[in-house]
């Protein structure tokens, strides 16, 4: 398991490059610069502009400079200052004076105030915590509609839990947003319309540090805006993987060995069936953490999504490739993860 | 999948015959279990439905669907106001549009109707091309597995690590101004003419298609590494079965269960995938009409003319409904084991 | 069942767990800010605790909250903003040496009691503005608003030296300001450094006689000169925190950043919290004016909302005051109390379609003319629009100075008339021998939903009045730009234009005279946009820049106009903006022409409040 995980990682690291070389490559073959404005700027200025961002260098320099930049941990004597082109991720002291910066994501061209890495320090812990609770939205809602249904299959119990399922993924944000807006926000005046109950700083960089009702609040309709979708898909996962489950050999000798019906089915038959459950997980949180763009822009969240539907409209290059390269590694991390999981909850399969 | 449905008519003449255990295929059998799950009935019908309303569009929607009649903008009928009487205040009655006309004065009836030919597209397509592609490479990847695996993995990781809304907008983005007015004759200008045709639905499957295939080959990978080192597929080994016939006689339809689950339930991501392009604007180019730029169009004046929103809603959460419930009865179908346990 | 209930309970057990853990043993409160302080060369976040200080009992307290539109606010350096949310922060935590009135757009004083103009031999107009002395640089410290103090200990005062530094600093091209080229057509020896042609700054046209004395030297003597001298690019800027100095440390591109910012305004920051909101704390430093008063709103914050979740917070009683969302027309109008705290006011912008006259069927100026009065402009605001816009007969919005009105010249420019258009429409297919069929013509806009929703609505008025069926095309913003600039534009694109300074100047000559935004030159010749090239035009409007008679001046816009969008026809104008608000009750304001609000002069009612 352990030469496994080692493996993996490494490959993982393959796999970002090779991310980060594609995305590298598209978004500079997408036309339109990032200081094309109405009013065409002067040349000198533009030059002076693409300068200052390294733009005015061969293609592949650029990319190497970003991978270096972003990759490899950068040693100096001097202590980091608070210029925009010092702004790494990670920057600790090693010794005396000597410092290592890590993770320079570089500048973002539409703000002239803020590096990526701002960006992701003040927007992303947001969408993190978005994510995170609209998971928890699904998971409590989507498990145990799908467990229901499977148990009392075909029965009114199914096809009213899976009504409401279906019901959740067929009606998008945004539609549900406003109508919740409407109804919870303005006529009830339950909660409030929109904003998010925390700002920086957050705990360890990602939790919100204040967790009274003041947040809860703002939190309660975005994350079951955006759960209510995915717990359509991990009710009938449940369900369907369930069903399979339950008419195993294993469970029917368990059932025939008299084991009462309550614990055959916590006992035996749940962790099996949550294996294809557990897949999704990885890729739907990941999925829930990069698609919050429309609920952010409906509720008024200020969180990471418009940042990137903006940033290539805006052909705002290191946030693209930041954005990209992050949920990335996200991405990877969680499927890394599930494999692991995989293992852990059905022996049966060897990793070798 | 499309399989099944195709046999269906074939099936239901033979019906009635009581089913000869030797000469039963299996798909035969999963029909006939399939034909009595009432939910997927009625899920199949209703798209047999849609398949008829989306191919005689013209002869049945009332209005062409991009005709404007300005001055009958956000008109409705009567009922439609009954439905809605918060709209009392403001709301301009006219009969001819049953569902009301849109901000330009468009049927919207007409719309949803002609809609249903952009939406039944993308959630097939997007379905296809994953299941065909995903499965195939799935099912080689996870039975041989070892090196031919970890290395077709790698390749679907790369593809994987992209968060795939992200990678679409960015594909669109590049599509769509590599090919934005080139010159006549060129490829790329057969390209953009046939996307134009296509209302430019042509760069969002490609977008989709290029994303969601490697989600479907990993699940059918997961499955068959589950399902190889079952007893019967050992039994098929030790009696001298090869690759090819443990992979689709006793691997695959072991595992086509959940991963048509997957599938249908991909739908509704599909089509709200085109929803999220109309709504960030690089969607179906106007007026070509689809649910998700309506819905996005209507949910803009939700709080105004909520009418706007819903039935393009109501048009959307039908087929989901008729999909899921679809899906499902495949799935119970189409499991081995509950053969002649019903 | 049972095993429902586990799994629900058991979900919940490890979220509150993960929560749980999450927990802080000391839970900051909302109040603090995040400092960076420099300790031996270290930087260091510490979170400074802030505990406010009100100045008057917090139930009493004055605030005002207004929604910016979706997105965070680009910039709160004035020498790089280019876009209203930008410029509004600007112009309330700063003054210009001039300032508009934000209603009349007439020059005001600023931070420049009065001014003198003299000639010079070569032509030139220098400017000598007096400055007030009384005004000190002031930031938020976290607790209050306090004046910032030099190297000695004392206060400093705004004086002539921050407006040079800030007019060079825009100027320089590492500044990369996108603004730059207004005072570079204007100002003396500005063009030349801008593009680095020169980088001595001495070169430039202004000049600090003494600390509270500025003159500024100008090409022309043109008349809008002092209202260019108070745009945002060149307010006066903190040198010593944007390069530091003896007791400052420099924060070059951060320095307005919450806990950094310095300005002298009515207003100054004091937090600025990204994409989500931003607030500005009276400053009680400001000595006031009789057009810039002392505020009566202790606070104002700008929540940056999509239209849409803005009028719900709007209903809900959270935002004072907001934009209506064009979705929203039809209710609000009905509504008996929305309609009541509604109001429609000009706004200084100009929507309009322009012509490549060099690509086929719009180079001929029958087919351009034919498209221009096929547009019904007045059915277009009233379906579509709604917004109480008016039709645009012409390119330079009326209430700009120079700019003619429908009082002064009612038969100008254009305006629909379905029977002229048709009959140049068929001069023009008799004299080629071709149907409507064969006539190939596409419209292209940026992607945007509205100018979808317009461009739906136009097609229709030129297939219903002209029998032409116009392609549509859009694309993306960035693309967009680069191809209505170059020589691939095509037949018909949309663009709009909104106010820098209230001249016509800034309409007619900065947008379609040679090397205008929408009529780029290389190398002299035209080389994308309208591909538009007339002499007549481009002497009348140099000549107008410096006419010193209105009523002449107008006339010769006028004339100008009837050039552009007549006899050449290069663009077809639609419509002047308005802007649609709802405003609470409580709230005692002014409507902005420019799209700037001067917040100083407005009152809440907190009592009025519910």
């Amino acid at each position: 398991m352990g030469r496994f995980i080692l493996r993996r990682f490494m490959y993982m690291n393959v796999v970002i490059l090779v991310v980060s070389m594609i995305t590298f490559g598209l978004m500079h073959a997408v036309p339109g610069g990032p200081f094309d404005r109405e009013k065409a700027l002067p040349a000198e200025i533009i030059a002076n502009l693409e300068k200052r961002y390294n733009l005015d260098k061969p293609l592949w320099q650029q990319y190497l400079m970003y991978l270096n930049d972003v990759f490899i941990p950068q040693f100096s004597k001097t202590a980091p200052t608070s210029n925009l082109e010092d702004d790494a991720l990670i920057t600790f002291k090693v010794s005396g004076n000597l410092w290592v910066r890590w993770m320079n994501f570089g500048p973002t061209f539409s703000s002239r105030s803020r590096t990526v890495n701002d960006i992701f320090r003040q927007q992303l812990p947001i969408s993190i915590q978005l994510g995170i609770l609209a998971l928890t939205v699904a998971l409590t809602i989507g498990v145990p509609l799908g467990i229901l249904a499977a148990l009392k299959q075909n029965t009114i119990f199914d096809y009213l839990g899976m009504s409401i399922a279906i019901f959740g993924v067929s009606v998008p944000v945004i539609v549900l947003g406003p109508l919740m807006i409407w109804i919870f926000g303005v006529t009830l005046k339950w909660l409030p319309p929109t904003g998010w109950g925390t700002k920086p700083p957050y705990i360890l960089g990602i939790f919100p540090s204040d967790l009274s009702w003041s947040f809860w609040r703002t939190a309660i309709m975005p994350a079951v805006a955006l759960g209510l979708g995915s717990s359509a898909i991990i009710a009938r996962l449940t369900r369907a993987s369930l069903l399979q489950v339950i008419r195993e050999d294993y469970i029917r000798t368990a059932r025939s060995k008299g084991v009462k019906e309550s614990h055959v089915i916590t006992r035996h038959a749940l962790k099996n069936s949550l294996i294809p459950v557990v897949t999704i997980l990885g890729p739907m949180m990941a999925a829930l953490v990069t698609g919050t763009f429309v609920t952010e822009l409906t509720f008024g969240i200020p969180g990471m999504g418009k940042y990137f539907v903006t940033s290539i409209t805006n052909r705002d290059y290191p946030v693209i490739m930041g954005t990209i390269l992050l949920y990335a590694v996200f991405l990877v991390v969680a499927n890394l993860i599930v494999d692991i999981m995989y293992a852990y909850l059905d022996p049966r399969i060897r990793y070798d | 999948m499309a399989k099944p449905v195709s046999l269906q008519n074939k099936e239901f003449g033979a019906g009635g015959k009581p089913i000869s255990q030797k000469g039963e295929s299996l798909w035969k059998d999963s029909m006939r279990r399939l034909m009595r799950n009432r939910a997927a009935v009625i899920g199949g019908s209703i798209i047999v439905l849609l398949l008829l309303l989306a191919v005689f569009a013209d002869v049945i929607a009332p209005y062409p669907f991009a005709e404007q009649t300005l001055v009958d903008q956000n008109k409705l009928p009567q009922w439609v106001l009954s439905l809605f009487p918060t709209m009392e205040p403001y709301a301009q009655l006219s009969p001819k549009y049953f569902f009301g006309a849109d901000y330009v004065g468009r049927d919207m009836m007409s719309r949803i109707i002609y809609g249903t030919r952009v939406s039944l597209t993308v959630a097939f397509i997007g379905p296809i091309i994953s299941l065909i592609i995903g499965v195939i490479y799935g099912s080689i990847s996870g039975y041989f597995g070892g090196r031919l695996d970890n290395l077709m993995m790698r390749i679907v990781d790369v593809l994987y690590a992209f968060p795939s809304l992200l990678f679409i907008i960015l594909l669109l983005a590049f599509f769509r101004s590599t090919f934005a007015r080139p010159a006549p004759g060129t490829f790329t200008y057969s390209v953009s003419q046939l996307d134009a045709a296509m209302g430019g639905l042509l760069f969002i499957f490609i977008g989709i298609g290029l994303t969601a295939w490697a989600t479907m080959a990993r699940l059918t990978r997961g499955q068959v590494l589950s399902v190889r080192e079952k007893e019967f597929v050992e039994a098929a080994r030790t009696l001298g079965a090869n690759d090819m016939r443990i992979m689709f006689r006793h691997i695959l339809p072991n595992v086509v269960g959940p991963l048509v689950v997957a599938e249908t339930l991909a739908i509704p991501g599909y089509i709200s995938t085109e929803a999220f392009l109309s709504f960030i604007g690089i969607g179906v180019n106007p007026p070509t009409p689809s649910w998700g730029s309506m819905i996005s169009d209507g949910a803009q004046v939700i709080r105004t003319y909520p009418n706007q929103a819903v039935f393009p809603a109501l048009a959307l959460a039908i087929t989901m409904f008729a999909f899921n419930f679809l899906g499902d009865g495949l799935r119970d179908a189409l499991d081995p084991r509950l053969r002649g346990t019903q | 069942m049972r095993s429902k209930f586990f799994v629900l309970g058991g979900l919940l057990i490890v979220f509150s767990m993960i929560l749980g853990a999450c927990q802080p043993a000391a839970v900051p409160t909302p109040e603090s800010i995040i400092q960076t302080v420099i300790v031996e060369g270290t930087p260091q976040i510490q979170i400074v605790t802030a505990t406010p200080v009100p100045v008057v009992p917090v139930e009493e307290m004055k605030v005002l909250t207004l929604n910016m539109g979706p997105g965070d606010i680009p910039t709160l350096d004035p020498s790089l903003g280019t876009d209203t949310s930008s410029i509004q922060i600007a112009v309330e935590t700063f003054v210009g040496l001039t300032r508009q009135d934000e209603v009349t757009n007439e020059v005001e004083p600023g931070m420049a009691t009065k001014w003198e103009s003299v000639v010079n031999d070569d032509g030139t107009e220098t400017i000598t503005f007096t400055l007030r002395d009384d005004v000190p640089w002031v930031r938020w410290n976290g607790k209050e608003v306090e004046q910032v103090l030099d190297c000695e200990g004392n206060v400093r005062m705004v004086t002539a030296n921050e407006f040079y530094y800030g007019i060079i600093r825009t100027l320089m091209p590492d500044t990369g300001s996108e603004y730059a080229y207004v005072l570079g057509m204007v100002m003396v020896g500005a063009d030349d450094f801008n593009n680095g042609i020169t980088d001595d700054p001495t070169t430039v046209g202004v000049e600090v006689i003494d600390e509270y004395t500025i003159a500024l030297t100008f090409i022309e003597q043109a008349v809008y000169n002092p209202a260019i001298a108070g745009m945002w690019i060149a307010y006066a800027e903190p040198s010593w925190l944007i390069d530091g100095d003896d007791c400052t440390e420099a924060r070059t591109d951060k320095w307005t950043e919450t806990g950094f910012f310095q300005g002298y305004g009515p207003y100054t920051l004091k937090e600025w919290v990204h994409d989500y909101y931003l607030t500005l704390i009276k400053n009680p430093f400001w000595p006031g004016a009789d057009n810039i008063p002392v505020p009566k709103i202790e606070e104002v914050t700008w929540t940056m909302l999509d239209a849409s979740p803005a009028m719900a917070e709007y209903e809900a009683g959270n935002v004072d005051a907001v934009g209506v969302p064009l979705a929203d027309m039809d209710r609000v109008k009905a509504d008996p109390v929305l309609s009541a705290e509604y109001m429609v006011a000009p706004d200084f912008c100009t929507y309009y379609y322009g012509f490549n006259t060099t690509a086929l069927f719009v180079d001929d100026v029958r087919v351009r003319r034919a498209l221009s009065f096929a547009i019904d402009r007045q059915s277009l605001i009233d379906n579509v629009l709604k917004g109480g816009q008016e039709p645009a007969g012409w390119f330079s919005r009326p209430g700009l100075a120079g700019a003619p009105t429908r009082e002064t010249h009612p038969e100008l420019g254009v305006a629909f008339d379905a029977d002229k258009a048709k009959a140049f429409l068929q001069e023009y297919l008799d004299e080629k021998g071709i149907t409507t069929a064969e006539v190939d013509i596409t419209l292209m806009f940026n992607t945007s939903e509205g100018h979808r929703r317009i461009a739906e609505a136009i097609q229709q008025m030129w297939k219903d009045v002209l029998g032409l069926d116009i392609k549509l095309v859009n694309q993306e913003w960035r693309v967009y730009l680069s191809t209505i600039k170059g020589a691939g534009t095509p037949q018909i694109y949309r663009l709009g234009w909104c106010l820098d300074y209230a001249d016509a100047n800034n309409f007619i000559r900065e947008v379609f005279d040679q090397n205008g935004s929408s009529n780029p030159y290389t190398a002299g010749e035209p080389s994308g946009g309208v591909f538009w090239k007339n002499e007549e035009f481009s002497t009348i409007v140099r000549a107008a820049a410096t006419e010193k008679d209105p009523v002449k001046r107008v006339e010769m816009y006028a004339q100008a106009e009837e050039i552009m969008v007549l006899e050449d026809a290069v663009m077809a104008p639609i419509y002047w903006y308005t802007r649609n608000t709802l405003t609470k009750p409580y709230v005692t304001r002014t409507y902005s022409t420019g799209g700037h609000e001067h917040i100083e002069k407005w009152d809440v009612d907190m009592a009025a409040k519910p």
